[in-house]
């Protein structure tokens, strides 16, 4: 049952792009249907699997010497990450089937958008090195097609190639990672690998866990990577809460959470990653404060959230990551598909363009607050607890720099949200834009992603007893309702972290009428090159093609500089071969 | 049963390819239609299949090679020779199908199919050649067929330059390897590759026979374009008619090199040697090719330049393996031969179709450069298709064939546990990286909604020109799903 | 001098020009002609090596069989090359570089 289910969990939704793809664009809206139809029977098909979770292989095939067994194991983690990218990307193409009306080359969207969820989903329940790699590619591919879906648009084309780019460029550390691997215990296999462990090299182990490190951050869109992530936002609406938001972005997240028994007795390596979560969470939360494009405020505080959870498993908190991963997934997916059906609505991105919204589209306005509500933390919607939970594990397991650092996160994360929303909704209209109201479909979607972020935190006692079960390695212990309650609602250090979450709230009623003035030079030029990596990677690319230019001079196209390159060729050969004759 | 089957193989090949010149004067003389030469061709290359799959039935289940004399020839049958054979005739079958409408109405057609075919069989026969001098035979005959090809638009200057660099580097390196026989022949008094072997482990002076090994690796090496005896190829790449750019990436560069692996295997008692050389040429294929085609505007001659750098991890491959002795290295890289041949092959053809297309059947009229494919997917699905998946392969993405071969040679790279193959693994990886930034641009051109001029003035696609396309996807798709049908 | 060294000398000898005229060369009848040379010199150097070998009948039918095999080379390129005047109207290789980068 469960190899059936996790199977069809990757086929169904292929299935079904391969149909989208031969229906043609010549008929939308059997196009809408079939996607709509098969990312529900998947999404469907992974809540059935989620209770079947279990530590064993459920799936195996073979295939060959050098790429060992395709492997599926759905437990605890891979099961309700899959069933998140499932769930959000069902309610994603419910949605697009408002927001795509009418575009041209839908069915190279759909078709994307549906390999894209099969590949997730193969990504976290794979069980095989190899083709966690695999998967994890394919869901670069389908990022990259999708951010670069307006290829008419320069922006988005540059858009879809950086993302692909530096997520391939930190992948190299997976690849290297997986084949040091295989090159010393014989197998692909996760769980022999989590096993072996403690035998293999130290050395060698510590390359590999640096390896895995380098691919999270740049699939997380974490430092110093996270320059990718903001320039994703060019996609349609719905792709961006589906991939930039709720799902690929996390796998980050997970090869960490995965990898971590393995790795964490590596010196220096949970350091490591609590730094590189606590970065990124300032760096972008600060960034999302001056930001005046809505999507891109979301894309950075995206990358924000993220680095709360890759900040949690540096701290040893992987469950508490996991749980935020949940609660993320839902409120960032509707404060994007919220921000979707503004877009939609006004036809700008321009918070500066919006302004009382709210009285034009009341729902967009209720659902958007709640997601909005969640993302500053605020009592009691999902994201307040996973992140007391992530907050509470770094105040017991690191320095207290780091944890103060994480506070201000939380308050800048109050602050910020606190003035998109106002900018969006509330206020006066800054523009003569005529905004009309989101369609029924989106609607569907945004009160269910609504009804999930006031509810997902309720199943804490079932996640977490999922994940204690079925994985072995990772000594996780149940926490139910209750114990959640008690110990987030008792712990002094909450009501710590809610004052300054408080502050942040003030301090951004105070200043919302100058929400729309640019900042000071220094900050915008900060922001605009997020903190001087955009400025690296430009020069980075630059630095390549004058090698290139440089090289290509080589190339004369002269018949003697060509015959001459051979007599060098071979003068070089002989002499390194006399030189190190015995 | 073997030699049966192997002079078959060759002889329905050559002996086709005078047939089909001569049917084509007479169609040219007589007022024949031209499509007796054409399917005379396509019908001889599928004859071609019959002896091949016999050969492949009679050497797989027992996997040794078969040695025997054709007349006073030494041939062999190994694994390298089954799979340059199955490369040549894969590829050749579809690009002569192919050929029919794209060289319709040129002046010479038949002298094309001709050539085609001979050069098919002299490929084949130079993987299966037993002796030295028989493998220079081989390899100088089938040079000369694809001089006469590259320069097919005889009326193009462009199309001559490249022709007469492409003769006059091709055959210094001949040459060059002609040299490094003599030499062999002077020091074991033997050209028999397995004698010279025996010979050569025991021989006092090995600066000779170095020497030799010298002048193989570059004169064979201009064939197989290592970084820097490549100067030719990116010419004749993008001038030569787009089946023949297929076959020059996808089978004749990889003769050129399996000529010289196979010349060098018999000089194995320095193996060590060879396997630093291959494994310092091919990073420098890799780099070199990748920043070169990251510059090119022409789509044809950006292809060719991705060709070096697949040549170089190909070298990685058999690098790795002379370097440590591992066979891993060596299966890596011949699974790498064969999906660059089906992934290079399908983007030359596709180009070609789209050529063929934009520019109404005047293909040579100018070169095909990046801005002209803007917008294609919507007038040509299928070729824009098969151009982006062949790209995308090429590029190592999964779940495609490039993703599975570049694999094995890393896993190879890996298990030989020596840094500096690992190190050129990771090197190989960021080369991969990088050449993203020229193959996804162009697909993101092909799927823009404001066609280029040239794609809303262009025509049709013939079938014929469809159907190689077709085969070649499904064949990049199931080998990156299925890597296992290779192996076996 | 042995007749041996004599004609290993002349083989030197040959290669060396020829290698020069291959970086030298400006006209593309010209470089026909050294690579005739260089072919020549090599098969001098086969011949020698078949002698030096054991095998001088071995080395003499491969000379003449290279002599064949190069003669169509020739023709081959002699026969771009008229189509190369004809078209570039010159035969001076820097002329013919239009291809590059």
């Amino acid at each position: 049952m469960a190899a059936w289910l996790s199977l069809s969990l990757i086929l169904i939704p292929w299935l079904g792009a391969l149909l989208v793809w031969r229906t043609g664009d010549a008929a939308p809206t059997r196009q809408h249907a079939l996607a709509v139809a098969f990312s529900l029977a998947a999404g469907v098909a992974a809540l059935v699997l989620v209770p079947l979770a279990s530590p064993l292989v459920v799936f195996t095939l073979p295939m060959g010497a050098f790429f060992g067994e395709l492997t599926l194991v759905s437990d605890g983690l891979s099961t309700v990450l899959a069933a998140i990218a499932c769930m959000v990307g069902a309610l994603a193409v419910i949605f697009s089937v408002d927001y795509m009306r009418g575009e041209t080359q839908l069915g190279r969207y759909y078709t994307f958008v549906l390999l894209f969820i099969g590949a997730m989903c193969g990504l976290v329940l794979s069980g095989s090195l190899l083709f966690l790699f695999f998967f994890w590619e394919i869901t670069a591919l389908c990022s990259y097609a999708l951010i670069s879906f307006y290829n008419d648009d320069p922006r988005a084309v540059a858009g879809g190639v950086k993302a692909l780019i530096i997520t391939q460029v930190g992948g190299i550390g997976l690849l290297a990672g997986a084949l040091a691997v295989f090159a010393s215990t014989g197998s692909y296999q996760i769980a022999d690998l989590l096993a072996k462990a403690p035998q293999i090299a130290p050395g060698l182990m510590s390359v590999v866990a640096f390896g895995f490190l380098a691919a999270a951050a740049a699939k997380s869109a974490q430092f110093p990577f996270h320059t990718w992530l903001p320039d994703a936002m060019e996609a349609p609406t719905p792709v961006s809460a589906l991939i930039h938001a709720a799902t690929m972005v996390n796998a980050g997240v997970y090869l960490l959470a995965r990898f971590y028994p393995a790795f964490a007795p590596i010196p220096g390596w949970t350091f490591a990653v609590m730094l590189v979560g606590l970065a990124s969470a300032l760096i972008t939360a600060f960034m999302a404060l001056t930001a005046m494009d809505l999507k891109r405020a979301l894309a950075y505080s995206t990358v924000s959230q993220l680095g709360y959870m890759v900040y949690a498993i540096g701290a040893g908190g992987v469950f508490a990551s996991q749980f935020h991963l949940l609660s993320h997934a839902v409120f960032k997916a509707l404060l994007f598909l919220a921000a979707g059906a503004v877009i939609h609505g006004v036809g700008t991105r321009d918070m500066r363009q919006m302004g009382g919204l709210g009285a034009r589209m009341p729902l967009v306005r209720v659902v958007f607050v709640i997601g909005a509500l969640a993302l500053a933390g605020l009592p009691f919607f999902n994201g307040f607890w996973s992140k007391e939970l992530i907050l509470e594990e770094g105040l017991k397991h690191t320095p207290w720099w780091a944890y103060g650092g994480m506070l201000l996160g939380a308050g800048l994360t109050a602050f910020y949200t606190l003035r998109m929303t106002w900018m969006v909704f509330f206020g006066a209209a800054r523009s003569e834009r005529h905004a009309h109201d989101a369609g029924m479909a989106m609607k569907v979607a945004l009160v269910a992603l609504a009804a999930g972020t006031l509810l997902t935190w309720l199943a804490v006692g079932g996640f977490s007893g999922l994940m204690e079960e079925s994985l072995p390695y990772h000594q996780i212990h149940a926490l139910g309702l209750p114990g959640l309650v008690e110990e987030i609602l008792l712990a002094p250090a909450t009501y710590g972290a809610l004052g300054v979450m408080a502050l942040g709230l003030a301090l951004g009623w105070l200043l919302r009428g100058r929400a729309g003035v640019s900042p000071p030079a220094l900050v915008e030029g900060l922001s605009r090159t997020s903190f001087g990596f955009d400025w690296l990677n430009g020069h980075t690319a630059r630095g390549v093609h004058h090698l290139a230019a440089l090289l290509q001079k080589t190339q004369t196209g002269q018949m003697n500089w060509n015959l001459f390159g051979i007599m060098a060729a071979l003068a070089a050969v002989l002499l390194v071969l006399w030189w190190s004759a015995p | 049963m073997s030699i049966a089957s192997l002079t078959l193989l060759i002889g329905v090949l050559l002996g086709a390819s005078p047939l089909v010149y001569l049917l084509g004067r007479l169609a040219v003389r007589l007022g024949w239609g031209m499509w007796l030469a054409r399917g005379l061709a396509l019908l001889a290359a599928l004859a071609a299949w019959a002896p091949f799959v016999a050969l492949w039935q009679q050497f797989a289940p027992t996997g040794t090679r078969s040695l025997f004399f054709l007349g006073n020839l030494w041939m062999q049958v190994d694994a390298l020779s089954l799979l340059l054979a199955g490369m040549t005739l894969t590829l050749g079958t579809l690009v002569i199908l192919f050929s029919g409408a794209y060289m319709a109405g040129e002046t010479g057609e038949e002298k094309y199919y001709a050539m085609l075919l001979a050069m098919m069989g002299l490929i084949i026969g130079l993987g299966s050649a037993g002796d030295l001098f028989n493998l220079w035979v081989w390899f100088e005959a089938m040079a000369v067929s694809s001089y006469l090809l590259v320069a097919f638009y005889r009326e193009q200057p462009a199309s001559l330059e490249a022709g007469m660099k492409y003769l006059t580097q091709s055959a210094v390196g001949s040459v060059l390897a002609l040299l490094g026989i003599a030499v062999v022949l002077g020091q074991t008094g033997s050209l028999d590759l397995d004698q010279v072997l025996a010979v050569a482990r025991t021989a006092e002076n090995q600066m000779p026979l170095l020497a030799a090994g010298a002048l193989f690796l570059v004169g064979f090496g201009v064939k197989a374009a290592l970084v820097p005896l490549h100067t030719w190829l990116p010419d004749a790449h993008s001038q030569a008619p787009s089946g023949i750019s297929a076959m020059l990436s996808g089978v004749v560069i990889q003769a050129g090199l399996v000529a010289m692996l196979r010349a060098l295997a018999a000089l194995a008692g320095q193996a060590v040697t060879w396997g630093a050389l291959l494994l310092f040429f091919g990073a420098l294929n890799m780099l070199l090719g990748n920043l070169l085609a990251l510059r090119q505007t022409q789509v044809k001659r950006m292809l060719a330049f991705s060709s070096l750098s697949h040549m170089g991890y190909i070298l990685l491959g058999f690098g790795a393996a002379w370097w440590s002795g591992s066979a891993a290295g060596a299966q890596g890289a011949m699974f790498h031969l064969f999906t660059h041949m089906l992934m290079k092959g399908l983007a030359f053809l596709s180009v070609g179709a789209l050529m063929f297309a934009l520019f109404h059947h005047a293909v040579q009229q100018r070169p095909l450069v990046g801005d002209d494919l803007n917008g294609a997917a919507a007038r040509y699905p299928m070729a824009a298709l098969a151009l982006s998946v062949s790209l995308l392969a090429l590029a190592g993405l999964p779940p495609l064939a490039g993703f599975m071969s570049k694999w094995q040679i890393f896993v190879a790279g890996f298990q030989t546990g020596d840094g500096m193959v690992m190190g050129l693994v990771v090197f190989a990886a960021f080369n991969s990286v990088l050449s993203l930034g020229y193959y996804a641009p162009l697909v993101n051109r092909l799927y823009r909604r404001t066609p280029s001029v040239a794609v809303g003035a262009g025509g049709g696609i013939p079938w014929t020109m469809q159907v190689p396309l077709v085969i070649l996807t499904l064949a990049v798709f199931v080998l990156g799903l299925f890597p296992a049908i290779f192996s076996g | 001098m042995t007749p041996l060294d004599i004609v290993l000398l002349v083989a030197v000898l040959l290669l060396g020009v020829a290698f020069y005229g291959l970086l030298i060369t400006r006209n593309l009848i010209k470089m026909v002609v050294v690579l005739q040379l260089l072919v020549k010199g090599v098969v001098l150097a086969l011949v020698l090596a078949g002698n030096v070998g054991g095998r001088a009948a071995l080395g003499h039918s491969i000379a003449v069989t290279v002599i064949v095999a190069d003669t169509v080379v020739a023709v081959v390129a002699l026969a771009l090359a008229v189509q190369v005047r004809l078209r570039f109207g010159t035969l001076d290789i820097p002329g013919i570089s239009s291809l590059k980068g």
